[in-house]
């Protein structure tokens, strides 16, 4: 048999090699390869890595790492701030929030917190500091302006002046 | 003499300022260039692919489409510093603004499939750019038009410079400085020379002008959301 | 297409076609060990999955013929895919549409449509523009993209574009429609139409890189009609969600019965554009043999995607567009369609190419979309058993 074709048949078995080790080692490599190469979910999702933690009574706030656009999203640059855990919360919050860690509040942020987890939240985010946009009875508009209840915990982003 | 001395150092002065701004606008174009050339993408790859091969024609495309580009710039540069930071313009004067851009840009790029099925197929030799339109006696290059709608689209870089820029002294400060902010965007544009060594057949020319429809569709919708004060996405 | 072949190879002799059956039957054992669990229901139902494999696995070794047989898995896989998807989702969320929240928790489960979209992004700026998780981060995220990604890398690496004819759980839909017509009603296509996922794949990935989402997912993806989409709160969103039902039922049902064709993947999946490009690098295709054939082009009017063209005839391949479904070899009366093996002969020995792809081929499938299929059934199971 020529070279190509024995070079031929033994990639044809190596295919059927690769095909029975697939679910056993492979996929767990190609798996643990993928995680390995330092990718992160746009941080449009996630939030950014949270910076800071404020304790208040019976309750932390995080904040967020301040998130920039990218390229053409319509989304405005934001920072994200938790208010954990969501079932220690008051019925009402209302919050001076120093986000930028310099001493002086940044946001006063008031939202109530219902009983029933799926119910819908709404924000008003009165700004201190010009850098932050203010929000009135916002629910959950844009990745970039919004207040949802996630896990145990409420979210709040407030989208950052241009 | 004391006088001449403090003229002359003021001058200095004012010169190193008006240098160090060129450089910061330079410094700030370079570092912007990948997400300038992501937001041209969709306008820049298809409309090209669809254009004859060749280094040279290529060549052509890319400085028509940077020499309008520049223009919608230096046209938004002057805007900037007459009525200050555009961005804290009230919604509906820039829905009245961005809408028709977006829509205009979808127009352009249907124009411009249309327009590629109409010239002479691939197999042709012509060294000519395709045209979408025409002003008297001269055709309107279809790069042409596209330069100059991306060029008035704001994007977030452009915001960024829009901001520095109404912060000029001068009118002529604010258009040297997006001048200089153009150039060194423009510099990450120059690779896409390369799509003149793909050869042309029916298939790219075909896969072109369907992509152009597609996006065309995606800008259009983004215009009108936009013109009608509405969120793009309903999530 | 190929179910009107005309009357079958001569056989095999059943001894020696169940001897050929017995690697796939153990690995089909190891697989159920894999599906079932305490379950009796997902018990059953791996075990109706396992007996499925095998016999469609038989009969395709002892007809000698692959397309029909292989056609009855990936039917099943597409029907029953979003039995069990759409069941796992509503038991968790209460409906189809996926909430910001579960977008920012990182639980959007992710397919494998996207991949191509997130590469440019991730390559310049190292983020993944999909509201998911990289590890399996519990609620839809099932394994995480890694997991997805780990699949469809091995299952690439085995069978090329044969993904889309062996573990694509969207496919199948279109293939059991395009099935039911006896004949097509629509026989002339613009062959430029075989363009249109290129042009897909071209449009998608550059809004992608300018937006920083996945584009094709947000605006274009048909498949959302029978597995999730985002939830619309306002009008502009119900426009939106109402393309991907008007795409549906054009390229996924409507199409498919008038042309006996898959046509939204012949013509706009821009995943399969994709997968076109690993066809390059499989050691199995598809060629004509020119000594043989006449042409009568039974292959050309039998292939779903018209992945064959007087031309590519004319050369003795078919183009990369090539699913490797199998309709072409079965179609034809003078045995020029045959499978093989790169450096080898066209024609030598083609039956051993066949079997050899069909080993690497259906233990993908069995691995990825049997699990699925299993799932499926035992939903529907549960609600009698």
């Amino acid at each position: 048999m020529r070279l190509s074709a024995n070079l031929g048949y033994l990639g044809a078995g190596l295919t059927i090699f690769v095909a029975a080790l697939a679910p056993f080692s492979l996929y767990g490599l190609f798996t643990k390869g993928f995680s390995s190469l330092g990718l992160r979910v746009s941080e449009t999702y996630s939030g950014g890595p949270k910076v800071r933690t404020i304790q208040a009574v019976g309750y932390t706030i995080d904040i967020h790492r301040p998130v920039s656009p990218r390229i053409l999203q319509r989304e405005k640059p934001f920072v994200q701030v938790d208010w954990k855990p969501a079932n220690a919360l008051p019925v009402h919050v209302s919050d001076l929030v120093d986000i930028d860690g310099d001493g002086k509040p940044d946001v006063h942020v008031d939202f109530n917190v219902p009983k029933d987890p799926k119910a819908s939240l709404r924000v008003n985010v009165v700004s201190l500091n010009p850098i932050y946009e203010e929000m009135r009875n916002v629910g959950k508009e844009k990745f970039s302006a919004l207040i949802v209840r996630v896990d145990n915990g409420i979210l709040v982003r407030v989208p950052l002046a241009p | 003499m004391f006088g001449r001395l403090a003229t002359n150092s003021d001058a200095k002065l004012v010169n190193m300022a008006s240098a160090f701004a060129l450089a910061e606008a330079l410094a700030l174009g370079l570092m912007s260039g990948p997400a300038c050339v992501a937001s041209c993408g969709p306008v820049v790859v298809p409309t090209l692919l669809a254009e004859h091969s060749g280094l040279r024609l290529h060549g052509r495309y890319l400085s028509t489409f940077l020499a309008t580009r520049l223009c919608g710039y230096l046209l938004f540069a002057a805007l900037a510093w007459e009525f200050g930071n555009l961005a804290t313009l009230p919604t509906s004067a820039r829905s009245l603004v961005f809408g028709p851009i977006h829509l205009l840009l979808a127009g352009a790029l249907l124009r411009y499939a249309y327009s590629v099925g109409r010239t002479c197929d691939h197999s042709c030799k012509s060294a000519e750019l395709v045209t979408i339109g025409a002003a008297g006696n001269h055709r309107i290059p279809g790069a042409a038009a596209l330069g100059f709608l991306t060029g008035v689209s704001l994007c977030p870089p452009f915001v960024a410079a829009g901001v520095r820029a109404a912060e000029a002294t001068s009118m002529v400060a604010a258009v040297l400085f997006f001048a200089a902010f153009f150039l060194g965007t423009s510099i990450w544009f120059v690779p896409f020379a390369a799509l003149g060594w793909v050869r042309r057949n029916e298939a790219v020319i075909t896969v072109a002008r369907m992509a152009m429809v597609l996006i065309a569709l995606y800008y259009f919708y983004a215009g009108l959301t936009i013109l009608i004060r509405k969120n793009t996405y309903g999530f | 297409m190929a179910s009107k072949i005309l009357p079958a190879k001569e056989s095999r002799s059943i001894g020696r076609s169940f001897v050929l059956t017995i690697p796939i039957a153990i690995w089909s054992a190891l697989m159920f060990t894999a599906y079932a669990h305490a379950n009796r229901s997902q018990w059953i139902a791996s075990l109706i999955t396992v007996v499925f494999e095998v016999v469609l696995f038989f009969m395709m070794v002892w007809t000698r013929s692959t397309y029909r047989w292989r056609r009855r898995f990936f039917v099943a896989l597409g029907l029953l895919f979003p039995v069990g998807f759409i069941h796992e989702v509503i038991s968790m969320r209460g409906t189809m549409g996926i909430p910001i929240e579960e977008m920012i928790a990182g639980r959007t489960p992710f397919c494998f449509l996207p991949i191509p979209l997130l590469i440019l992004p991730a390559a310049l700026t190292k983020m993944l523009v999909f509201p998911g998780s990289i590890l399996p981060n519990g609620g839809m995220s099932g394994g995480g993209m890694a997991a997805m990604a780990g699949i469809w890398l091995a299952v690439t690496i085995v069978v090329g574009k044969g993904w889309c004819s062996y573990a694509c759980f969207f496919g199948g839909i279109e293939e059991g429609v395009a099935s039911v017509p006896p004949r097509a009603r629509v026989r002339k296509i613009d062959p430029r139409w075989r363009y249109g996922p290129w042009a897909v794949f071209l449009a998608m990935v550059l809004l992608s890189l300018a937006l920083f989402e996945p584009a094709y997912c947000m605006w274009l993806c048909p498949f959302k009609a029978v597995s999730e989409y985002v939830a619309a709160r306002n009008t502009v969103g119900v426009v939106q969600n109402g393309i991907f039902i008007v795409l549906f039922a054009g390229l996924v049902i409507a199409l498919p019965l008038l042309t006996k064709k898959r046509t939204q993947c012949a013509f706009f999946c821009p995943f399969g554009a994709f997968q076109s490009i690993f066809n390059k690098t499989s050691v199995f295709d598809v060629r004509i043999d020119k000594s043989r054939c006449t042409p009568c082009v039974l292959c050309q009017k039998s292939c779903p995607t018209m992945s064959l063209t007087d031309e590519s005839i004319a050369n003795g391949k078919t183009l990369m567009s090539c699913m490797k479904c199998g309709a072409c070899v079965d179609a034809c009366p003078r045995d020029a369609a045959v499978w093989h093996i790169r450096g080898t002969e066209v024609s030598f020995k083609p039956e051993r190419a066949r079997l050899m792809f069909l080993y690497a081929a259906w233990a993908m499938a069995i691995m990825f979309g049997g699990g699925i299929i299993a799932e499926g059934l035992a939903t529907m199971l549960h609600i009698f058993v």
